[in-house]
């Protein structure tokens, strides 16, 4: 074999794509040949430069929370609370039936059994949509103290927006969403790359609930009430941070 | 579309969306980008996925994220596919803050990044299916559309040129 053939094959016989018996001449003269031998040696340390150092970026959780719930919506798994393409529709109907159902007043607790889920599956889906390009949130935080302001006359309750940076929850804004056929508070943490959104509204069960985790469709949803506000917090973050960034929220 | 056929597209494509943002933040130099890249070529695969039924789910879903980035090129950017983004700042950005190992990574890194990033698209992207995917010439030649003559062609004078910005062009005697 000549170096010039040598030197024409060196970068399939460096990514194994020779014929065995190509690969066994390549061998023969890589041995004999100093040059060639030093080309080769060359490519080689540049390969295995490239695969350790070559950013290996991992897709972050909010874009597979979003691929997800585009998914899901696909499936029509959510159809009964939001329609593909006219995700409020569904949502709006959704709550028209718990308006309905809440004329009732001597079924408070059959109701509060019923509607727990639905409402738990509401708020996921706010969540989930929330995660679409552009609909995190309606006024962002400028660091400031702009955001607990921003509530004022859009919503009859004015939510905690305790500022949890220092503990690794900064506060990305706020947003009005819509859950149980009302407009929410929607308060909005991130963690990493993990969205948490805290929506809260007025009740009048002025008993306190403690938190309680659940699972719906493999993300976390935590559910508690405190002196006539009622609480729900979705997130695809883990329970135990979740759970950490509860006890945060609520010390406040 | 109906839900089996949905969960199995979640089981066949889903575990390559790293793989998938991986390219798509090389081939762009964008984080926002790529996710948004990423996401448009999920949900075109799933519209296309009657016509897979076996075969490489791994080169399918990135060939088509290849093909919605350079899209995305000729859509938003008016520099176009011959202009590199190799500034310090799109490398550093590339960098992610989720990454553990990202942090524990040496600053060998960044060079290399640089050097890559400065390659021709039809360059960076064999580099990037062959150094970090570990494809092989006929799995690249699947996603690229060309012959996998040309994709060692390619591949061989990409290696040059970065050899040479990384110092380890070897003097020839001659
Ligand atoms: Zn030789």
């Amino acid at each position: 074999m000549r170096c010039a053939e040598c030197r024409d094959a060196l970068t399939s016989y460096v990514d194994g794509e020779l014929m065995p018996e190509e690969a066994e001449t390549m061998r023969d003269h890589l041995a004999s040949c100093a040059a060639c031998a030093a080309e080769h040696e060359m490519l080689q340390s540049l390969s295995r430069r490239l695969r350790e150092g070559l950013a290996r970026p991992r897709a972050p959780d909010v874009l597979k929370a979003r691929i997800r719930s585009a998914l899901s919506q696909s499936t029509g798994v959510l159809a009964d609370v939001t329609t593909p393409g006219r995700p409020w529709t569904g949502l709006l109907v959704a709550g028209a039936l718990i308006a309905v159902v809440s004329g009732g007043a001597s079924f408070a607790v059959a109701r509060r059994e019923a509607s727990r889920p639905a409402i738990a599956e509401q708020v996921l889906s706010s969540h989930l949509r929330s995660l679409m390009p552009g609909h995190l949130t309606d006024v962002a935080s400028n660091d400031s103290h702009n955001v607990k302001p921003w509530f004022n006359g859009r919503v009859d309750l004015s939510p905690l927006v305790p500022r949890l940076d220092s503990a690794g929850f900064p506060l990305a804004g706020g947003r009005l969403d819509y859950v149980g056929g009302r407009t929410v508070a929607t308060v909005v943490y991130v963690r990493r790359q993990h969205v948490i959104n805290v929506f809260s509204w007025p009740t009048e069960d002025r008993t306190a609930h403690t938190p309680v985790t659940s699972i719906e469709k493999g993300y976390h949803v935590v559910h508690w009430s405190d002196g006539g506000v009622e609480l729900w917090v979705a997130s695809d973050l883990n329970a135990r941070e979740l759970e950490q960034f509860v006890t945060l929220y609520r010390r406040e | 579309m109906a839900h089996r056929e949905v969960e199995s597209f979640e089981r066949l494509v889903l575990p390559h969306l790293d793989d998938a943002y991986a390219l798509a933040c090389h081939l762009l130099r964008d984080e926002h980008d790529a996710q948004d890249v990423v996401q448009e070529a999920v949900l075109r695969a799933l519209r296309y996925f009657d016509g897979f039924r076996d075969g490489d789910a791994r080169a399918w879903l990135l060939a088509i994220v290849r093909n919605c980035c350079y899209t995305w090129q000729r859509r938003y950017r008016t520099d176009g596919l011959s202009v590199s983004y190799a500034d310090a700042e799109t490398s550093s950005q590339l960098r992610g803050t989720d990454t553990d190992a990202g942090a524990i990574r040496s600053s060998d890194s960044a060079v290399i990044d640089r050097a890559v990033a400065s390659l021709p698209p039809e360059f960076r992207e064999v580099i990037v299916l062959r150094e970090l995917q570990e494809l092989s010439y006929r799995e690249i030649s699947q996603i690229t559309g060309v012959p996998m003559g040309t994709v060692m062609s390619r591949l061989a004078r990409a290696r040059k040129r970065l050899a040479s910005s990384l110092g380890l062009l070897i003097e020839e005697a001659s």
